[in-house]
């Protein structure tokens, strides 16, 4: 690791001016960013500290939303949305081991954009809203591909808007050694229609599995989905998976969360 | 006095330190004062460098020194890495190229040391990292076991490093040429690395004329000889200790490049040094581990009797020899080539070949998990082929008790043994009758469920010499000196219960010295299933001894005799003369005897012995995802007498996680440049305890008679059944689907990808 400063302010506004320094950081739960840090892959001059503002940790029921703050952790999301939301609290519930998930926060992982990280999948698949230091973005619009995100420069998520589905489960394939996803399905079911974000499978980060939406959109069982194909074109190949093993087990797991959805 | 005490159950002593963050790792005994050392490694597998500059690295603040390949020279240590060679069947012996301490002209694998750089700080050292210049040409890459690739070493044409044979290969033919049938089998056996929780570290210092160097290994009489010989010291000015060690598993036995560096490094500096790896670092530059392709080839008779067995062997060396890397798919993989069968004509070729990867050398079972994987696979298809049950043909080959001992063709005598007792116990107990009803429970939940048998057979290894040495203390305790090495097994607790047992010493009495070669003048080690039993042997005979000279120093003393020493006691018959040992001890101390307050022994076994034992495993796959579940284990042993059962179970536990790690989850994976695919535990998957079900143990002892103990070596045992049970029940579950052929790692996208093939192929 080599040396840098550290700042913890105690609001957003001191938060967005310490990140306007040089080479600075912003710093949540630190699950991937002090890693990078300690194989000397990441050199921030100042990492700010987004754990010590307190309007940025909570879980908070809004009418048909579930609020929650950018440095909640995995561990509380997945304790205190169960009751209004147990399709996200599950997924929160298997991220990483009980360390990461006393660490590691919703806004890291969404600023992060790891292209087999948990949360985005369910981001998209409910048609999130990211809330920023200065604006609200659409799920839609924020994933932009693999580490890729609509944030500025300098911008931090303040918060996450879930709409509540009616039904929702996370289907997750664990890549062996990291227990990352390997590939991985979120699947909500809302009054307006079916959606289905995939991780861990595409070049392009998670993104959203459109003919499995339509036809569940009409049908929403495991059998409405059992002839459809994921093109194996742009998917990861690595030492865990080719492109073919992901394709299939994007059918495979969509189908697994739809059922656990019930 | 009884050799075999009664030892028991129990907890371990050393657990409270290990588990109350008491334990002294390398890492926890360097002093205040010591300096860090970074080395320097080679990025690519193969290159010849065109310029090593350091002077911008040393110039940087903190830098205490930065050691090259060429400063070594300077210094006149031109030693190579110690390696033996074993005898090559075109003549004379396998190939032993230079292995440099560190690599001053080629690069030959991605890891090799390169530079030591040591700073006052490790950050500073890392620094210094940065800012040496390391320019290379490279050269062609060769990481294929076939020989004739891209030349590595001249002294090893095509990379051929060692041709090596046993056996008579005469009668193997005339058995095949009038087989009934013949089964053969190609086996590959991934490449893997050990993982210890601890990894590779060493602290080396100087007083101005003798060395001392820790270091978390296996033993310390081998590095100390080294050192001695490298630097050119006498051997009486080199100390090597060890302290607390978070695993070994045979990758930590060796002598490694490192420890010549950091010492040569240690005396130009003066002050302390210490290294310790990075868990990147280890998986780069530990020794390896299997990697090895086989061809079995069994010849049955028509009553289905094996008459012959031929196989082929291409092993991976890597680099460069390691320290026993020549021995282990070849000496002692000929161990146990025919397992526990008796099989009249038997014979191995084996070409060891040079590659551009990390040195291959021992780990957990050596060349015997290979061997006992290659034939136990083999001997499952065979029984596909014959249609008869595994248990079957295992039965109807296992050597009868009449024909004990009973001398293998590679020339082992295996002394006892009830293999087929064993066998139909772990048919029986693990319930083998049952397995149609769980295979069609399973495939009511849509999974395939396989049952896999392994039968193994070890031959227990390392030095069959050992040493024991006792002394009274001022403060009416002892010390118990060991030549064996705790990786951390549990070896304190067994060793001082064993003691307190034979000679009635409190067990809070009694402390076990191990790891100095300062204090112990020899030992073997820990390695090879041995250190119970060799070490109980040597214990109990030097007990002997002094139960002996305290039985004639009390006669002297009392002028009572002769004196009987039971359950702790030295009692003259028809007297009210009693001792316990410690107060004879205290006579003999006031008395001015110091002989006695001293014993040793140094033992040698009669021979090797032969744990063995029925592993019996069912495996649930997901056809739809290619995952593998493991849900039931039964491993029924026969390690003899077992001087401590929680231990030998713990260690069958441990064996056999780690084999289904490697049958299922690991691999050392490279890429076609031999960059490291698998470098770190995001990509490295190790066995995690929710993998494992409860893992049902039973003992079936038929105690040894190469030992007065009666005892066999557990340390091993695990993993040498687990990989070919865990592939043999993976091809069960998958075999109905129509996929003939499965190799480890058992990963999910293998195994996917084999029904898929077989799929396509229907």
């Amino acid at each position: 690791m080599y040396n840098f400063d550290f700042v913890k302010p105690s609001s957003i506004a001191d938060a967005v001016a310490a990140l306007a320094g040089e080479d600075a950081q912003p710093l949540s739960g630190g699950q991937t960013l002090i890693p990078s840090m300690k194989a000397r892959l990441n050199a921030p001059g100042t990492l700010v500290s987004l754990t010590g503002i307190p309007e940025l940790v909570g879980v908070c029921r809004e009418g048909d939303m579930l609020v929650i703050g950018a440095a909640t952790t995995h561990a509380q999301v997945a304790r205190d949305a169960a009751a209004d939301f147990p399709g996200l609290a599950a997924l929160a519930g298997q991220i990483g081991d009980p360390a990461v998930r006393n660490r590691g926060t919703i806004g890291g992982s969404l600023a992060n954009n790891d292209p087999s990280a948990c949360y985005p999948a369910a981001a998209l698949g409910t048609g999130a809203t990211i809330v920023t230091d200065r604006r609200e973005i659409g799920a839609d619009d924020y994933f932009q591909g693999m580490f890729t995100t609509a944030l500025e420069e300098g911008e931090i998520i303040t918060a996450v808007r879930f709409p509540i589905p009616q039904a929702s489960a996370y289907a997750k394939f664990v890549q062996p050694a990291s227990r990352f996803a390997l590939t991985a399905a979120f699947v909500a079911r809302f009054e307006s229609g079916v959606r289905v974000a995939i991780t861990g499978a595409s070049e392009n980060g998670v993104f959203r599995w459109a003919e499995a939406e339509a036809a569940l959109s009409s049908d929403f069982s495991a059998d409405a989905i059992a002839g459809l194909a994921c093109s194996p074109d742009e998917m990861i190949a690595d030492l865990h998976g080719t492109a073919a093993y992901r394709a299939h087990l994007v059918g495979v797991m969509t189908r697994r969360a739809v059922a656990a959805a019930g | 006095m009884q050799a075999f005490g009664k030892s028991q159950g129990g907890t371990r002593r050393e657990d409270i330190r290990f588990l109350t963050g008491q334990g002294r790792y390398l890492a926890d005994i360097a002093p205040a004062n010591a300096l860090h050392a970074v080395f320097l490694r080679a990025p690519v597998a193969h290159a010849r460098i065109t310029t090593l500059d350091v002077d911008d690295a040393r110039a940087l603040p903190g830098i205490r020194a930065i050691i090259t390949g060429a400063d070594l020279i300077a210094m006149g240590i031109t030693a190579s890495v110690y390696a033996i060679t074993l005898p090559d069947t075109r003549g004379g012996k396998g190939a032993a190229p230079h292995r440099p301490i560190l690599a001053h002209d080629t690069l030959r694998h991605v890891g090799e040391p390169v530079a030591l750089v040591v700073a006052d700080t490790r950050e500073a050292a890392m620094d210094a990292l940065d800012a040496i210049t390391l320019d290379y040409d490279d050269l062609p890459v060769s990481l294929s076991l076939t020989p004739g690739g891209p030349e590595i070493h001249p002294e090893a044409p095509g990379n051929l490093a060692l041709d090596w044979r046993l056996g008579a290969a005469d009668a193997v033919d005339a058995a095949f040429a009038k087989a009934a049938h013949i089964t053969k089998l190609d086996v590959r056996q991934n490449r893997v690395t050990a993982a210890p929780i601890e990894p590779r570290a060493a602290m080396a210092e100087w007083d101005g004329t003798r060395l001392h160097m820790a270091f978390n290994g296996q033993g310390v009489w081998r590095l100390k000889s080294e050192l001695a010989a490298a630097l050119a010291l006498d051997p009486e000015n080199v100390h090597v200790t060890t302290p607390d060690v978070g695993g070994g598993f045979g990758m930590k036995v060796m002598v490694y490049p490192e420890h010549y560096a950091l010492a040569a490094a240690a005396r130009q500096i003066g002050q302390p040094i210490l290294w310790v790896a990075e868990r990147g670092e280890s998986i780069a530059s530990d020794n390896g581990a299997r990697d090895l392709s086989s061809t079995a080839e069994l010849a049955f008779d028509a009553d289905h009797k094996i008459i012959g067995y031929r196989v082929r062997s291409r092993v991976n060396l890597g680099a460069y020899n390691s320290q026993f890397g020549q021995n282990i798919q070849t000496v002692l993989f000929s161990k146990v080539l025919t397992g526990v069968y008796d099989i009249p004509a038997a014979e191995m070729h084996v070409q060891a070949v040079y590659t551009n990867t990390t040195p291959v050398d021992a780990y957990r079972g050596a060349g015997r998990p290979e061997a006992v994987t290659l034939l136990e696979r083999t001997l499952d298809m065979a029984a596909r082929e014959l249609g008869v049950s595994p248990f079957e043909l295992r039965a109807r080959n296992v050597i009868a008790p009449d024909k004990l001992p009973y001398k293998t063709p590679m020339g082992e005598t295996i002394d006892v043994g009830e293999f087929a007792r064993l066998l139909h116990r772990a048919r029986d107990l693990g319930d083998a009758a049952g397995f149609p009803a769980r295979r069609a429970a399973s495939a009511e939940k849509g999974l395939l469920r396989g049952m896999g048998l392994a039968y193994y057979v070890e031959a227990i290894l390392g030095d069959t010499s050992e040493n024991a040495a006792l002394e009274f203390t001022e403060d009416g305790r002892v010390r118990l000196f060991v030549g064996t090495q705790s990786n951390g097994q549990g070896h304190e607790t067994v060793f001082a219960r064993y003691l307190a047992d034979l000679t009635g010493i409190e067990e809070e009495l009694i402390e076990i010295v191990q790891g100095d070669s300062d204090l112990i003048a020899r030992g073997g080690g820990t390695g090879g299933s041995r250190s119970v039993t060799v070490q109980s042997t040597a214990t109990f005979q030097m007990t002997k001894t002094m139960v002996a000279a305290f039985a004639d120093f009390l006669a002297r003393h009392t002028g009572a005799g002769p004196f009987e020493f039971e359950s702790g006691i030295f009692a003259a018959p028809g007297t009210n003369q009693r001792f316990t040992l410690l107060e004879a001890a205290e006579i003999a101390r006031r008395e001015g005897s110091p002989d006695l307050l001293r014993h040793d022994a140094r033992i040698t076994l009669d021979d090797r012995c032969y744990p063995n034992g029925a592993h019996l495993c069912e495996v649930e796959i997901d056809p739809e995802t290619g995952a593998l579940r493991l849900d039931r284990y039964l491993a029924v042993d026969d390690f003899g007498n077992l001087m401590h059962p929680m231990l030998a179970e713990g260690q069958v536990h441990g064996g056999i996680a780690q084999g289904f790690g490697q049958a299922v989850l690991e691999d050392l994976a490279l890429d076609e440049d031999g960059q490291i695919l698998s470098g770190s535990f995001m990509d490295y998957a190790m066995p995690r305890a929710s993998d494992l079900p409860m893992i049902g143990f039973e003992s079936v002892p038929v105690p040894s008679k190469n030992n007065p103990l009666g005892m066999k070596g557990c340390g091993e045992a695990g993993t040498v059944g687990a990989l070919a049970a865990l592939s043999n029940a993976a091809l069960d579950a998958l075999w109905d689907q129509g996929v003939r052929h499965v190799d480890m790692p058992l990963t999910p996208q293998r195994i996917w990808g084999w029904l898929q093939q077989a799929k396509a192929q229907a």
